[in-house]
């Protein structure tokens, strides 16, 4: 807790000129930014991600979702978010408002990362019967401020390291009986069929129109990426001070300021910028010029995140690749 | 034992809502152009305040197919709290169990909640809580008819509002809201619940008309920063419109009760 005496130190150092701050960073810069990916090793795609203080374990784990007899008509490839606040990042908070917190933050995930239009395409097993059920876990081990920003970008992190085992879809036939007569040649899928080639055996992987199961291709494999990685977003949350707005808040400036945008971004190669989330949380009021030319700021400020992530995660795998021990 | 209910008798732990002839027949059109009205028109609003006479202040929303019951406690004191120095408002929401095309569970449930905080936002920049130490408003909506969550959170702040202006609790203006999706060139203002399943982006604004300010936005769904500024606009210009409603209605039962 903040007393007035110290928010109202900190904002006038926030407003004057040069704006200082308790660290000495300038008002837009981020604080370190370091990357560890696979740390848990039970999970298909994990990363464990330090901003400043702040840190977030993320991990997804991939299971078998059986779509065909869903009561909700979906396609499936669902992915689904839950964030868990560690009573050691918050000791003064109360375990109601520990589970509030946790339900806002799983919210703000859910909305942005599980919206249909993000559902990875290579999460499909059988075409309408079944599909892999994707589950985001995040763990908040240590709050030094900008949760926000550290959640989503331990996300991103951890779906991109994310490997799918690949599989194939499986149609079983009963074997020719010895004496059999030859049907015509068309045999319904899955019953008496006798393909030409089946040779007594009763396993024909190749022609699976009706496929009724599936199997790994590869047991040993990890399987391949997600696809659509350039598509999630990072987030950004601008602390609005009066015109000016800073940064990759610590706790301190958090309670001096009343208003946050939270701004989802993600930048993909071809075409502009597209905003997946936007939420105003605070109890300051916001003028709508104000707002436009924010909305105009963050766009740059996601790309110089979206690099600074991008860069760490590809020297992260360099490491992995060549065996490195961090 | 996953919805076991003590309290009540307990249906069979799986069943489907039953499929119905008309339902089969017509299936979902894909949405080219809005039926009934013009993109940027909003559905007619009925409001009226003073619906609820236990509570210090009420009102009651209905627009098309979304109707709100909202009922203001307040301002009382916080027991068993800490000192604080201004006053708390809690937002519950509820959904009736016979709101949506699903059956809803009676117990509180995670979309309660998070409809609560986006209301909450709305509202506590227009209040003057610092007039408050010590004590808690409390709002309670009930939503009775749901069509799509946007226009429940619009139409939940406009009634919450009302109801506050109707409880007496000072604020710096009335908070009206409207929301907005983003069909493939087009803006549609105040979606139903069909159509913001086909939208590419929701967008839902809530502001101060009376000061020009913004005091909430909730955007899901992709959209670009041209989008959200246009859809920015014409919220705004709508929620002036709504403004001029409230007012009206709040003046109208103030007439009424002399």
């Amino acid at each position: 807790m903040t007393s007035k005496s110290e928010s109202s130190y900190i904002q006038s150092a926030l407003l004057s000129d040069p704006p200082c701050r308790a660290d000495g960073r300038a008002l837009l810069d981020y604080r370190a930014l370091r990357l560890t990916t696979g740390v848990a090793a039970l999970a298909n795609g994990s990363a464990r991600l330090t901003l400043g203080g702040t840190t977030i374990l993320a991990a997804c784990k991939l299971e078998i979702e059986d779509i065909e007899h869903a009561i909700d008509a979906t396609d499936g490839r669902r992915i689904s978010c839950a964030v868990s606040c560690s009573p050691a990042a918050y000791p003064h908070h109360a375990p109601a408002a520990l589970d509030e917190l946790q339900h806002d933050l799983a919210h703000l995930l859910n909305a942005a990362l599980a919206h249909a239009a993000l559902r990875p395409a290579n999460l499909t097993v059988l075409p309408g019967r079944k599909a892999w059920l994707l589950s985001l876990d995040c763990v908040v081990l240590a709050d030094a401020g900008n949760v926000h920003d550290a959640l989503f970008l331990a996300a991103r992190a951890a779906l991109c390291d994310t490997r799918v085992p690949v599989t194939r879809p499986v149609e079983y036939r009963t074997p020719l009986h010895a004496g059999g007569v030859r049907g015509d040649g068309d045999d319904d899928s899955m019953g008496m069929g006798m393909g030409v080639d089946t040779d007594g055996a009763g396993l024909d992987t190749r022609h699976a129109a009706h496929a009724a199961d599936f199997e790994l291709a590869d047991y040993w494999s990890e399987g391949a990426a997600l696809e659509g990685w350039d598509r999630w977003p990072v987030c950004v949350t601008l602390n609005l001070i009066s015109t000016t707005h800073f940064l990759d808040a610590t706790p301190q400036e958090e309670a001096a300021v009343s208003l946050r945008l939270l701004l989802l971004i993600s930048c993909a190669p071809a075409g502009p910028p597209t905003l997946h989330g936007t939420r105003l949380i605070g109890s300051g009021e916001l003028p709508p010029a104000q707002f436009k030319s924010l909305v105009q700021d963050s766009l740059t400020y996601a790309k110089e995140l979206k690099k600074t992530l991008d860069a760490q995660m590809h020297s992260e795998r360099a490491r992995r690749q060549s065996g490195v021990l961090r | 034992m996953a919805s076991f209910d003590r309290r009540r008798i307990n249906g069979p732990e799986e069943s489907r809502p039953p499929v119905f002839d008309d339902e089969i027949d017509s299936s979902p059109s894909n949405l080219t152009t809005r039926e009934g009205r013009s993109p940027k028109d909003i559905r007619p609003i009925f409001l009226t305040p003073g619906l609820i006479s236990q509570a210090n202040g009420s009102a009651y929303i209905e627009t098309e197919k979304t109707k709100i019951a909202c009922a203001v406690y307040g301002p009382r004191q916080i027991k068993n709290a800490p000192y604080n120095e201004v006053g708390k408002l809690n937002v519950e929401v509820k959904f009736a169990p016979f709101s949506c095309t699903r059956r809803r569970a009676p117990m509180r449930d995670a979309e309660d909640r998070s409809t609560g905080v986006l209301i909450h936002q709305a509202l506590v920049p227009s209040l003057r809580l610092e007039l408050l130490p010590k004590s808690c408003i409390d709002v309670f909506i009930t939503i009775l008819e749901n069509d799509g969550l946007e226009g429940c959170v619009a139409s939940g702040s406009v009634a919450a509002s009302t109801a506050l202006a109707d409880a007496g609790i000072e604020m710096f203006g009335l908070v009206t809201s409207c929301a907005g999706i983003t069909m493939e060139k087009d803006i549609w203002l105040d979606p139903t619940a069909e159509e913001a399943t086909q939208a590419r982006g929701c967008f839902t604004l809530a502001c101060m008309p009376a000061l020009g300010a913004i005091t909430s936005v909730w955007q899901t769904g992709q959209m670009t920063a041209d989008e959200i500024i246009q859809c920015t606009e014409e919220c705004q210009a709508r929620c002036k419109d709504i403004h001029d409603v409230v007012a009206t209605a709040l003046l109208n039962s103030r007439s009424t009760k002399g």
